[in-house]
Parts: C-alpha cells; sequence; structure tokens
C-alpha cells in the first residue's frame, strides 16, 4: 500500500501539482469572468489524477483548497471534498476512462441516464408529503411517472442530447465525472449545511433557495443543490481533461 | 496575503500560530452555546490581531468576503424557514425569528473559520511555515508543492489573461450568450493546460539536478526562533483539541 | 584513463522511432573545455542529458554502450548520487528556477540544502558563488522578478555553487546580451583552470573559438568530426554540412577563392578576421 502511494509522487508528479493548482485556479477565474453558472475549478485535480494515480489526484485537490483558503478561507473546509474528487479521477485514470473513445450511443446513455434520475430524484424531493406530525414520506415512483410522464420523457430526450453535443465522443469520461460529481454532493453537504448555513454567497444559493421554499431542511436542500449542480460540473472537467489528454503528446504522457 | 509588520505576533514560531489558530476554530465549532463563535472571535481572535497590528487588515477581509455570505444566508434562512413566528409580513414574504436567528448562528461560525485562518496567514511569511513544518517532520515535497503553487499563480494569471487576449484578437467570441460563452472556454483552456504541461519535464529535471531527490538529510538556510514556552504551550494545544472535540460530542449527545 | 570516457554509447527516447545518439566514442580530460555544434536534432541535447544522468535514468528508454564519468559508471549509479558530481543547466531559464525560494540567495542555496550542507557553509559558499557570476547585488530580488538573462545566471549559479566535477550547459547565455556572455563565458573558464570538466553546446561559434580547448560537432546522432576549435570550425566539413560556421569564417572562405585571404588558415572570430585581412 504505502509503496504503491510512493509510486504515484515521482519528481514529475510533484512538479506537476503545484501547476495543477494553478490550472485550477485560473479556469475558476475564467469561467467567473465569463459569468458561467458552473465552477469547472478542478480541472487541474482531475488531471492530476489521471495522469499520476489517485493518491496524487488526492493530495493536489486537498492542498489546492487549502492553499486557496490562504485567500478566500472558504474553500479550506471543503478540502476533503477536492481529495475525493482528485482520487475518483485517478480511479477513472486507471480504469482507462480518459483513454481511446467511446461510441456516440454510450454518451448518449449516460446523458440521458442522468439528466432522469435528476429529475426524478428532484420531483421526488419537491413533491414530499409531510403531515401532522412533521412524518415525511417520499411519493411513489409510479405515482410520480403518471403525474410527470411529459416531463420525464423531455429529461431523458434533453439527457440524450446533452450527452451527444457534450460528451461528444468522452462519454466515459463524461460518466466518471457524474458519479465524482455525486459523491461530492453527499459528502460536501454537511460540511456546508453546519459551517456555513447552507449557503456559498454563489449564485447556486437561488437553488438551495429553491429547495428550501419547496419545503426542504437544511442539510436535504444543500444535497439537493449539490446533485443538481455538481455532477454536471464534475462531468464538464472530466470531459475537458478527456480533451487536454487526447492533445496531448504522447512524450509527456508517460510517467 | 502576508503582511508585514514588526509585532510580537509575528516573531511567534509559525507553528505556535497556526494551532492556535486551529485550536480557536475546534473551541468554537464544538464548544456548547449557539454565541460560543461570536464570543472568541470578539474576545480573542480579535484582541490578537490587533496585537499582531493587523487588525484593519482582517477586518476588511472578514468584511468583504462574509458579506455575500450574510445577505445569502440572511434571506434564505429566515424567509424559507418552515413554520415560526414571522417577523413581519408582506405579500408573499414572512420572514421567520427563527430563522434569521438560524442565520445568524451560522454567520458566527463562517465569521470565526474565516478571521482565525487569517490571524495566522496575516501574520506568517509562508517560507518560514514551510520550513518550520519541514522541521517538525512534515515531507519535503509537500513544502515545495504549496510554496511553488504560491510563488507560479500569479504568472499563471499573467498566461491566462495572454491567451484570452490572443483568441479574442483572433475573433473569439467572449461575450453573448451562454452558449456563446460556454463554447470559449476550450480555445482558452486548452493551450493553456497544454502549455503548462509541456513544462513540466524541464522543470522536473531542473530540480533533481539540484539534488532534489537526494537522500541526505536536509539543511536550511533560514533558522526558526522557537521557545520553549513556545513548544510547551503547543504541546498543551496539541492535546486540548481533541479533548475539545470529544467534548462537543459528548455535550450534544 | 580519460575523466570521461562514453564508449558505443546509442540511446532512444522511449516514444522516438530511431535511435537519437548512434555509437557515439568520446573522451575528455579534467579541467577540459569542450564545446558541442550541431544543427538541430543532432542530439545535443540529449547527449547533454546522458552526460548528467537524465538519460537514461529520468527518460528511461533503451541505452547501450557505457558513461563513465570520474570512475564511475552511469548505469551502476542512481540519478541523485550522479548529480553530485555532474551539474546541468539549460536553455530556458524560467523553468530552472525551483520555485520554492523567494529570493535569490535563498534560490541559490536550494541545492546546497538538498544536499545537507551545514548552514554557515552554505552561506560563504552562496555569496562566494554569487561573486563569481556577478550578480550578488541582486541576492534579495525574487528570482520571478528578473530578467531573462538574470534569471540565466541565477540558475547557472545554483549549478556552480554545487561545486560539481563536471559542468554541463546546454546554451547556458542565449538570453544574455554580447557584454554578459562574454562575464559567463570568462566565469566558466576560470572555472576550467580550477580543474571543474566542461561540456558546452553553443550557437555563438566565435565565443567557443575564443573559450573552449576542443570541439566535438554532431550530426544525426553521430560525431562528425572533433578537433581545435582553430580548426574544427574552419575544416571544410563543416562548410560541406554547413553548420558550426561563424560569419567570418564563411566571409574569408569566399574571399580566399576569389584571392583576397592570403593566410593558409581560416579565421572564426573578428579579431582574426581583422587581421587577417590586414596582410
Amino acid at each position: 500500500m504505502f509503496e504503491k502511494i510512493k509510486k504515484d509522487f515521482t519528481t514529475k508528479t510533484l512538479v506537476l501539482i503545484p501547476i495543477a493548482i494553478a490550472i485550477n485556479i485560473v479556469v475558476g477565474e475564467l469561467v467567473a469572468r465569463l459569468k458561467l453558472p458552473i465552477y469547472l475549478d478542478s480541472i487541474g485535480t482531475v488531471l492530476v489524477g489521471a495522469i499520476a494515480g489517485p493518491w496524487a489526484g488526492a493530495l493536489t485537490g486537498g492542498l489546492a483548497n487549502l492553499i486557496w483558503g490562504l485567500f478566500t478561507p472558504t474553500s479550506a473546509p471543503f478540502f476533503y471534498v477536492a481529495a475525493v474528487i482528485g482520487f475518483m479521477a485517478g480511479l477513472a485514470g486507471k480504469y482507462g476512462a480518459f483513454e481511446g473513445e467511446t461510441p456516440y450511443w454510450v454518451s448518449v446513455l449516460v446523458g440521458a441516464v442522468f439528466v432522469f434520475s435528476l429529475t426524478l430524484f428532484v420531483l421526488a424531493f419537491i413533491n414530499v408529503n409531510v403531515d401532522e406530525t412533521g412524518y415525511a414520506t417520499f411519493p411513489s415512483m409510479g405515482e410520480l411517472f403518471s403525474r410527470y410522464l411529459l416531463l420525464f420523457i423531455v429529461a431523458i430526450l434533453l439527457g440524450g442530447a446533452i450527452g451527444y453535443f457534450l460528451l461528444q465522443k468522452g462519454g466515459y469520461a463524461g460518466l466518471w465525472g457524474l458519479i465524482t460529481g455525486v459523491i461530492a454532493a453527499i459528502i460536501s453537504a454537511p460540511t456546508a449545511a453546519y459551517v456555513f448555513g447552507g449557503v456559498t454567497g454563489a449564485g447556486t444559493d437561488l437553488l438551495v433557495a429553491a429547495f428550501r421554499a419547496s419545503g426542504g431542511g437544511i442539510l436535504s436542500s444543500v444535497l439537493a443543490q449539490g446533485s443538481v449542480s455538481d455532477p454536471f460540473d464534475k462531468m464538464l472537467s472530466f470531459m475537458v481533461v478527456w480533451l487536454i489528454l487526447k492533445a496531448l503528446p504522447a512524450r509527456f504522457k508517460a510517467r | 496575503m502576508y503582511v508585514a509588520r514588526a509585532s510580537g505576533l509575528h516573531q511567534l514560531h509559525p507553528l505556535t500560530k497556526v494551532l492556535t489558530a486551529l485550536c480557536l476554530l475546534i473551541a468554537g465549532l464544538t464548544l456548547p452555546g449557539n454565541w460560543t463563535s461570536y464570543c472568541i472571535t470578539l474576545l480573542i481572535v480579535f484582541p490578537l490581531s490587533a496585537w499582531g497590528k493587523v487588525f484593519p487588515n482582517l477586518l476588511h477581509i472578514v468584511w468583504i468576503v462574509s458579506l455575500p455570505f450574510a445577505i445569502s444566508v440572511l434571506l434564505i434562512q429566515s424567509l424559507f424557514w418552515g413554520a415560526g413566528t414571522p417577523i413581519f409580513e408582506f405579500w408573499l414574504f414572512a420572514p421567520k425569528v427563527e430563522g434569521a436567528r438560524y442565520a445568524l448562528i451560522s454567520l458566527g461560525k463562517i465569521i470565526l473559520v474565516m478571521s482565525s485562518f487569517l490571524l495566522f496567514s496575516l501574520t506568517t511569511r509562508p517560507d518560514a511555515l514551510m520550513i518550520a513544518l519541514k522541521q517538525a517532520g512534515m515531507p519535503s515535497s509537500i513544502a515545495y508543492i504549496i510554496v511553488t503553487t504560491l510563488q507560479i499563480v500569479p504568472s499563471f494569471q499573467r498566461k491566462g489573461a495572454t491567451i484570452l487576449d490572443a483568441q479574442r484578437s483572433r475573433g473569439l467570441e467572449t461575450e453573448g450568450n451562454l452558449w456563446v460563452r460556454a463554447r470559449a472556454l476550450v480555445p482558452i483552456v486548452l493551450p493553456l493546460a497544454l502549455g503548462s504541461l509541456m513544462e513540466v519535464e524541464e522543470r522536473a529535471i531542473a530540480i533533481e539536478a539540484r539534488a532534489f531527490n537526494s537522500h541526505k538529510a536536509e539543511t536550511s538556510l533560514i533558522e526558526i526562533p522557537d521557545t520553549q514556552f513556545q513548544k510547551n504551550f503547543r504541546t498543551v494545544t496539541l492535546v486540548a483539541m481533541p479533548l475539545l472535540m470529544i467534548f462537543g460530542i459528548l455535550w450534544r449527545l | 584513463m580519460a575523466f570521461i570516457n562514453i564508449q558505443n554509447l546509442t540511446y532512444q527516447y522511449p516514444t522516438s522511432k530511431a535511435p537519437v545518439l548512434k555509437n557515439i566514442n568520446l573522451q575528455i580530460e579534467q579541467g577540459e573545455f569542450v564545446a558541442i555544434v550541431g544543427p538541430n536534432g543532432a542530439g545535443k541535447s540529449t547527449l547533454c542529458y546522458a552526460l548528467s544522468g537524465f538519460v537514461p535514468h529520468f527518460f528511461k528508454g533503451e541505452l547501450s554502450g557505457s558513461i563513465e564519468v570520474a570512475g564511475r559508471q552511469s548505469s551502476q549509479s542512481t540519478l541523485s548520487e550522479w548529480v553530485l558530481n555532474v551539474g546541468l543547466a539549460f536553455q530556458n531559464p524560467f523553468n530552472q528556477i525551483s520555485g520554492a525560494k523567494y529570493t535569490v540567495f535563498e534560490e541559490v542555496a536550494f541545492g546546497l540544502e538538498n544536499m545537507g550542507v551545514p548552514r554557515t557553509e552554505m552561506q560563504v559558499r552562496v555569496e562566494a558563488a554569487l561573486q563569481l557570476t556577478g550578480i550578488a547585488d541582486l541576492a534579495q530580488r525574487s528570482p520571478y522578478s528578473l530578467s531573462g538573462g538574470q534569471q540565466q545566471r541565477v540558475a547557472l549559479t545554483s549549478i556552480l555553487v554545487m561545486r560539481p566535477k563536471l559542468l554541463v550547459l546546454d546554451e547556458p547565455t542565449s538570453q544574455l546580451d554580447p557584454i554578459g556572455a562574454r562575464e559567463v563565458f570568462n566565469t566558466i573558464r576560470n572555472m576550467a583552470k580550477d580543474g571543474t570538466t566542461i561540456v558546452l553546446v553553443e550557437h555563438k561559434v566565435e565565443w567557443i573559438a575564443n573559450f573552449a580547448d576542443r570541439v566535438v560537432a554532431l550530426k544525426a546522432g553521430q560525431v562528425l568530426l572533433e578537433g581545435k576549435p582553430s580548426e574544427a570550425l574552419t575544416s571544410d566539413l563543416l562548410a560541406e554540412q554547413g553548420f558550426g560556421l561563424s560569419r567570418y569564417t564563411s566571409t574569408a572562405r569566399e574571399a580566399k577563392k576569389q584571392g583576397l585571404w592570403k593566410k593558409d588558415t581560416l579565421p572564426v572570430t573578428l579579431d582574426e578576421a581583422v587581421e587577417g585581412f590586414k596582410q
């Protein structure tokens, strides 16, 4: 185990990590300047995971947030989330998610399944029944399907289109990004809810507000917000890394 | 981030400051009482920062960073707080006392996290911290990553701006609807990332050539002054932190 | 036994399709100042990496033959041991700044810290090295605030402060003005006098003629010729190949065809050309 971790850290990896963190910061700032509704502030972290393995990815993510915490202290408490993202990217790399190309139908399927589950999740959340004693029950799947059939069809079509146009031939990388995003949303929710009262001071707070308005508790609203924005954000980050690695000459990929 | 001042706080060993900040943070988040975090910020962190002659700097940054949080948390939690006592009612809006209270408690925690972090980062040179951490047994590779990142970020920001300008002058649209702006990302991110990855090899060779992987015990050019009192103090904080956490958890059970 | 002994060296990078160095044989004595010339892609930089241990230890790939420096075989040593004897400085100064230090003084001390040199000795050595390369006035500046030429001197100083027995320099003056380049060459020349062996890749042929003891010309991964600078750099072979020529050599060669250059030997430097044309 320890030997394996050590193998992840050649001098090249060590040199790569500060560069990757700088990429996180610069791209994050750029996205904010272009006023895009996403973060894309973990491209460097995913890149290190993809090139140098899970442990190097985890270290990059964790350090990135702690170092950036020197400037915006609010990012520091989420260092463990960033570490998990880097680790997941490393696993994705190990299983070849950043190599080669996937057929378009895989990307369509990934997009469709994702947007479908997201819709299901959000609808179940909005339609939660709270009785007088405060006991909450989720609506049954059948009930939801019959009530929102059209919406589900739209979701699947939209998801398929997202897969086709955004993921293109990087369906496998996109899939890993989505899974990573879901995990990130789940593990960051407690910190966001407990330390920060459920807000980040950014545009995504509108989503938290929407979920609170529809009756969600603080923790579950934060979780719901994260499940909507994080998977999409991480899917795009993994995609961009897949593009970068595709364009990188073979000579620089070797460890 | 570091602000050079001649103060007693600046002269303390970096680890003393890190551990003090961490201890205050943990105390504020775990000790019972909803307003503990405000007490610790006002009674300990702020006076300490005044001793370090960085109180105005600290207050300024805390103000700038916490303002959007404050607005967001107050609006969301007071307006969308299920059942509770309304402060006033106006059309659809009925902010609740309980929600506002919760928001203020959250805000206290945010301010404590920020100000205790700033207390040490405003008064500690990053390189001194790294040397201290290395002497305390942290691998030198971690120290290398942290200091190098802090040093290269400005040059990467310049690089990013240069690429953005270059692509714009070639006709890349960066204004317009969401789709147009989103499509502008790839032609900027790709050259930035690729260009930097090409540098990795030479940078690695350069530091290897300077015995970076030598197995000899490293020495350090800069000496970090330390005192026995501070060493004892640090031991106390190290014992206090887990105790505080355990106490905080037990109290809530 | 020569200080550097390269025998039948053939090497191929993991991702290259053909060998970059082909059957190189080269012997260099201690304290000798050898300059390497050659067109792009001749394998000059790869040879530098081979001497400094990065080929094959860092780049991997297939290597046959042997590289021996100061009685030790590269294949039987690790890279971290090898760099203590052999220093390498290369062209791009920005990538040679470690990034881990805030002042030039600390930057130059970086290698010594890694070597475990005691603090008091470190201070003396860094000060001496900064004096030697003429950048003592930059000691407290941030390495990132310097010009390319200044950074290049810092990179060179950072290597020679480690006192390697062999100093490998791949175009170390590319960012310097002629005055700065002359100073650096003087420093290197003096180090060679004190027993440091120098291997230098350089495009500016006049500098080689003025400072080096020997020239090795590489072409397509093979040694084309070697000899004293005044002879090798004016040889017909290099003129045919079209590299490693100073403008004075080319001019005088043309002049000789038309009977305007009377001397038997061709010039390399401006001074030699002026003197020759005076006759």
